[in-house]
């Protein structure tokens, strides 16, 4: 049997103890999500027909694909998803949670193999992720009790469109100079002044190849949390983040997002499921489409230059950031700041949900086509290098 | 190493496949009791979560076997190619 190296020793000690932190945390960790709902809430358990069972599928497949890619951002879609089925709220969200950690799992296990995962960024960040969720949790609570849940809709609304716009412009810009000039990726000028800031403790990072001070990487991780707790993608977030401010590569940064979502997924699920939320079936459909995509886009990062990962998070980022905006007259009338006839509002909550899907189909379309692209390439190298070596056989007899 | 290059695991696809399918059969076809126990809350808590985890292994190594059956394998680049 291999003996245990230091080195393995010292990795899955960090597991342990991010574990341990993380479930220390738990009670708070599932409320995350622009999700803070009631718990209240009566349970009830839809009949699934074959459109259900078929829509969860796609929705699933879709978003595992995504997440499998940019590291997360899949799973935005579902919540409203199977609410559009008539599945009560507090059920979606964990539901939703608890078919996040084993899609997590499954793709970090699959980028890990390709060396893509930096183990030890994912704990730390993962850690002080906890606490961000925490702090976004107690904003959340003190928006709910002062204007009440169409105040707190309108907060995460804000939150949605402002961070997703600014960060979402700025990376698809990143991205398109990265495709002109045909680079691979280059970093940014504020992670190189961060790189040279030697506040102890330093940390290195092997696989991310940056050496960066804790004092960094934990309030980036709080950040990742804060936004989580907000707006229910904290990746969205984190991925930037990592790629900007701790110079990390992106395809190293999206596949150690997965680390960071799975910690918290599991933990979060795990509160859920004390209160006997998950519907177990709707999770089973949703991974049975995400357990293919997950891998589907795992595999696409090897095939594509590292700006597709950024063009891919940043158009989803744009895409929902619009969609969230549609949202938003919606939550002014409810506080009763402006009228809507009914109708109005059920049109504008419409838009908003297709859009939101638009943006997964749109990640999608992207992946696979680049995908598509590459392979075709690479088979016409293959039979170009097969014609010139049988040409050689030929000359030389 | 080129994509499509490898055997591809048709044999395993099938099997890891009747095990998903039948997972997912077993499941379905006792909604009601599955429903009624895993949404008692608690200890059940705790399966739900394994039976989470037991899913990811069986339909996620369907779900590699499969891809790598149709051809669609990684791309081994260079290392320290980032």
């Amino acid at each position: 049997m291999a003996q245990l190296q230091p080195s393995n020793l010292k990795r899955w000690g960090l597991i342990a103890l991010g574990t341990l932190v993380l479930l220390a945390a738990v009670p708070a960790i599932g409320e995350a999500a622009g999700e803070v709902v009631d718990k209240n809430a009566a349970k009830e358990f839809i009949q699934l027909n074959l459109f259900g069972i078929f829509f969860l599928f796609i929705l699933g497949f879709l978003g595992g694909l995504i997440s499998g890619f940019i590291g997360s951002g899949g799973a935005f879609v579902l919540t409203p998803g199977m609410m559009s089925l008539g599945v009560p709220a507090a059920i979606a969200v964990a539901s939703n949670m608890c078919h996040k950690f084993p899609k997590a799992m499954v793709g970090a296990f699959k980028r890990y193999k390709y060396g893509q995962v930096d183990l030890k960024l994912g704990i730390i960040m993962a850690t002080s992720a906890v606490v961000g969720v925490q702090i976004g949790i107690q904003i959340q609570k003190m928006i709910l009790a002062r204007w009440g849940p169409a105040g707190s809709n309108l907060y995460v609304s804000f939150a949605f469109v402002s961070i997703l716009t600014i960060l979402g412009i700025y990376m698809l810009f990143d991205a398109f100079r990265a495709m002109r000039s045909q680079t691979e990726d280059a970093t940014s000028g504020l992670a190189e002044k961060i790189k040279n800031l030697r506040l102890p403790p330093m940390i290195k990072f092997g696989v991310a190849n940056t050496r960066v001070s804790l004092w960094v990487t934990v309030p980036l991780g709080l950040g990742t949390g804060m936004l989580a707790a907000t707006i229910a993608v904290g990746g969205f977030i984190g991925v930037p983040g990592m790629i900007y401010v701790l110079g990390v590569p992106p395809i190293v940064a999206s596949a150690t997002e997965l680390v960071i979502a799975f910690l918290m997924g599991f933990t979060g699920t795990l509160n859920w499921a004390l209160g006997g939320f998950v519907d177990i079936r709707m999770v089973l459909l949703i991974m049975a489409g995400s357990l293919i995509g997950v891998q589907l886009g795992a595999v696409g990062t090897t095939y594509v230059k590292e700006y597709m990962i950024k063009l891919v998070m940043s158009t989803i980022m744009l895409i929902v950031a619009v969609s969230r905006g549609f949202a938003i007259p919606t939550y002014f009338h409810q506080l009763g700041t402006i009228t809507l006839a009914e109708s109005n509002v059920v049109i504008l909550t419409n838009i908003s949900f297709v859009t939101m899907c638009l943006a997964l189909a749109t990640g999608g379309v992207i992946i696979l086509g680049n995908m598509w692209k590459r392979k075709k390439e690479i088979e016409l190298e293959a039979a170009a290098e097969a014609e010139a070596k049988e040409q050689r056989v030929l000359q030389h007899g | 190493m080129k994509p499509g290059n490898q055997a591809r695991p048709v044999k395993q696809t099938i099997l890891w496949g009747i095990i998903s399918l039948a997972a997912y059969l077993f499941i379905f076809l006792n909604q009601q009791t599955v429903t009624h126990y895993f949404t008692q809350g608690g200890f059940f808590a705790l399966v739900v979560l394994a039976t989470a985890l037991v899913f990811s292994m069986i339909h996620g190594a369907f779900a590699n076997y499969l891809l790598e059956a149709l051809g669609i394998r990684a791309i081994q680049k260079n290392k320290g190619g980032h």
